[in-house]
């Protein structure tokens, strides 16, 4: 009996899973929570109007967010016939899960007791993780059946191919310029945010995340007005409400990333023993840096409608990719005068 | 492969979009509507090659209500609530043709009191219109803002249009000889002040959305529709201005008080999905100037019944007493059993969308014989079938958005 008790506790508290429950499913609930909040407020101030506000006035409609999670979770889930049933629930579900997989590799401190896994190739394990996702959305377009659902999954494909090389290439720059694939030391080589070592490879960085996650001048597999829903067409209820939950899912993970690689990590803080002062805050630290790259990722919304198709695939190829090659130089350059 | 051209003129023109395929084997035949999001009350049968739209073909009618046999079992009056039902938020302009042409049959010209309100409220409704329209263009092409601004300061209109009519969208105010009230006493304060409001927001709007890389990009050199090309389908409106036509109801046949204000009519060159919004917008401005100048009109002259004195001498006393001592009209009793003469007449008037034309034939009872009407919008519908095919799916909505159409007042 003891041996089961401390199987299931050696479970529990294998690094990599209690990061993966602690920051990746509740930090990034709350987070996702938060931040759809923000932008929704974000997006209603710009517009002229209130935003939610009929759940908790006090509160700024903040539990709203709660209320649509308790609807969208007990809402019927309809299965056409016509889908491929196995398919179709595992899609949104598999999706999720591995949008958020990134976190569990990923340091939050520089206290080795609290590393989920070993650091020396994080980096690549990391950014290898945030590729396996989209793949499903275009399974669960294909497993849908339906028209607009296909076509929403094609565009899915034509945009990871835009996206995916220009996010690993401008966020490796960092790798290059420290020339490690540990993300501890390239946080911690970071005497000088590389934000300001390398704008550029954040900006590429930023549009392809941008991208990643169906932000606002590319928000072109969901859009509304040709495809529905894009590949969430024949989704409801809570499966629909994993589809959505998916890309702010996705954008955490990417954001958690950024802010490790371009934001310092846990700077100013140094990160001590126990696990206070060595976990809790440097990982919280992180995570309001990339919940503050996640607000100013939802401000587009309000700005921007949305490019067509090829314009978006041409300005990714054409304008960013340039960019973060460019970025990557930059890099190198800095890596062979030592700046970093 | 079989090619099927629309008319000889076409191919000569070397314009891709108008080339269509018949239906082949690897073509994906995708239905647009009519419980589509970016579709309204219509179908639009799209048949894709690729990313390439082969065919476009609108299905049109779903809100069909059959209106111009509704009008025969009407009297001349009640006719106008109906008519209005084709555009709500553009309810004089549809309407005001109508009544000119029973005003044609009757023989009577309205004082030149009521023509002024009627052109007032025209322009805030055609104000109304266009900001309905750009609304919905904005949330085609996925900006949400433009939609919620215009949908917001579209309220500022249509309070305006509450003031002086009472009612905020079927207003029913133009009637046969005049207009059915007077504007009250504070009107011309809270016109001036929506005009200073709409010059602001008008240049905000510039910035967020005709000037927006994005949307610049997605507007331009889409759904191009050049002037001869226009000029054989016969679009009208500021589709058919934004291609370099330059037609206008209003400078056609110039009626109510147009040809008395002082206004420009916008042309552009380009006739691509950008012009088309342009033109829109630069029409809002000159709607601003012609409100203006009929507000100071309307000041500046002393109040006298907005009706023909042809009917105001069969008021009753009742309603002389009350505009002798406040100025306000009411419907008059006489225009439930209004009868015509028997004859017929034509009338057209520029809505929002374009020109609207009535055909009115009476028999000398109660009721129409006949009412034909020829919407803006039926005749813009196709530019889908004629336009569509070359372009993109995602160029659809665009051209939907840019040429405003509005599927109630299509099919009627």
């Amino acid at each position: 009996m003891a041996g089961i008790i401390d199987l299931i506790l050696s479970i529990i508290f294998y690094p990599p899973i209690y990061q993966l429950v602690l920051v990746g499913l509740t930090g990034a609930l709350v987070v996702v929570i938060f931040i759809i909040w923000f932008e929704r407020k974000a997006t209603a101030r710009v517009q002229r109007r209130l935003g939610p506000y009929h759940i908790s006035p006090r509160l700024a409609g903040l539990p709203q967010l709660v209320a649509d999670l308790i609807r969208y979770a007990f809402q019927e889930v309809i299965i056409p016939k016509t889908v491929d049933k196995e398919l179709f629930v595992l899609a949104p579900i598999v999706a999720t899960v591995l949008s958020i997989l990134p976190i569990a590799v990923v340091p939050l401190t520089s206290n080795p007791a609290y590393w989920p896994i070993p650091m020396d190739y994080s980096m690549l394990v990391a950014l290898a993780l945030t590729t396996v996702s989209p793949i499903f959305l275009i399974v669960a377009g294909w497993a849908s059946n339906n028209k607009f659902s296909i076509i929403g999954g094609v565009r899915e494909a034509f945009v990871i191919t835009a996206y995916e090389l220009i996010a690993i290439m401008s966020i490796l720059s960092a790798s290059a310029a420290v020339l490690s694939f540990n993300l501890v030391e390239i946080v911690e080589a970071q005497r000088v945010w590389y934000i300001l070592l390398n704008p550029i490879a954040f900006l590429a960085a930023f549009l392809a995340v941008l991208m990643a996650t169906s932000g606002f001048p590319f928000e072109i597999p969901e859009s509304e007005n040709e495809v529905v829903a894009g590949p969430f067409t024949e989704y409801s209820g809570l499966l629909y409400g994993l589809n959505m939950g998916a890309a702010y899912m996705k954008r955490f993970a990417f954001s958690i990333l950024m802010a490790l690689v371009f934001l310092g990590g846990w700077s100013p803080y140094t990160p001590g023993e126990g696990i206070l002062s060595g976990y809790l805050i440097p990982s919280l630290i992180v995570v309001a840096k990339a919940t503050v790259l996640m607000m100013i990722f939802s401000l587009t919304r309000s700005i921007y409608g949305r490019f067509r198709l090829d314009q978006a695939l041409e300005g990714a190829w054409r304008l960013v990719f340039p960019m973060a090659v460019l970025g990557f130089g930059l890099a190198l350059l800095e890596a062979y005068l030592g700046v970093m | 492969m079989s090619v099927w051209v629309y008319g000889e003129q076409k191919s000569e023109l070397g314009l891709e979009g108008t080339i269509t395929r018949k239906l082949e084997e690897d073509l994906y035949e995708v239905f647009i509507g009519p419980q589509h999001p970016g579709s309204g009350h219509m179908r639009i049968i799209v048949r894709i090659d690729g990313d390439i739209i082969v065919e476009a073909d609108p299905d049109m009618g779903y809100v069909h209500r059959t209106m111009e046999k509704l009008s025969e079992g009407r009297e001349w009056i009640k006719n106008v609530p109906l008519f209005e039902r084709m555009a709500i938020h553009d309810a004089c302009n549809v309407t005001v043709s109508y009544v000119m042409a029973l005003e044609r049959i009757l023989g009577i010209e309205p004082p030149p009191r009521a023509k002024y309100l009627r052109t007032l409220l025209c322009e805030i409704n055609r104000i109304a219109a266009h900001l309905y329209g750009f609304g919905i263009f904005g949330v085609f092409i996925g900006h949400s803002t433009m939609y919620m601004w215009s949908f917001a300061d579209r309220e500022v209109m249509v309070e305006l249009a509450e003031k002086l009519t009472g009612a905020r969208l079927t207003h029913s105010y133009p009637i046969p000889g005049g207009a059915r009230r007077d504007m009250p006493q504070d009107f011309p304060q809270a016109a001036r002040k929506a005009v200073r409001y709409f010059r602001r927001r008008l240049d905000e709007y510039r910035k967020i959305f005709l000037d927006n890389p994005v949307t610049r990009k997605r507007l331009e050199g889409v759904g191009i529709i050049p002037k001869k090309i226009a000029a054989e389908l016969g679009v009208v409106g500021p589709v058919a201005r934004a291609s370099g036509i330059k037609y206008d109801a209003r400078l056609a046949e110039p009626y109510d008080a147009y040809d008395e204000v002082e206004f420009e009519v916008p042309v552009y060159e380009e006739g691509d999905a950008l012009a088309r919004a342009w033109v829109k917008f630069e029409e809002i401005k000159q709607s601003l100037r012609i409100i203006e100048q009929a507000v100071d009109w309307l000041e500046k002259h002393p109040r006298e019944a907005p009706i023909h004195e042809r009917f105001w001498a069969k008021a009753p006393p009742l309603w002389k007493k009350v505009f002798e001592a406040e100025g306000r009209v009411k419907l008059l009793p006489l225009m439930a059993n209004l009868k015509l003469p028997p004859g017929r007449a034509m009338a057209r008037s520029e809505t929002a969308r374009g020109e609207i034309v009535y055909y009115v034939e009476s028999d000398g009872k109660t009721t129409p014989y006949r009412v034909r009407i020829v919407s803006p919008s039926a005749r813009n519908a196709i530019v889908f079938k004629y336009i569509a095919p070359g372009y993109k799916v995602m160029d659809l909505p665009t051209i939907y958005g840019s040429i405003d159409y509005f599927p109630p007042e299509a099919d009627r």
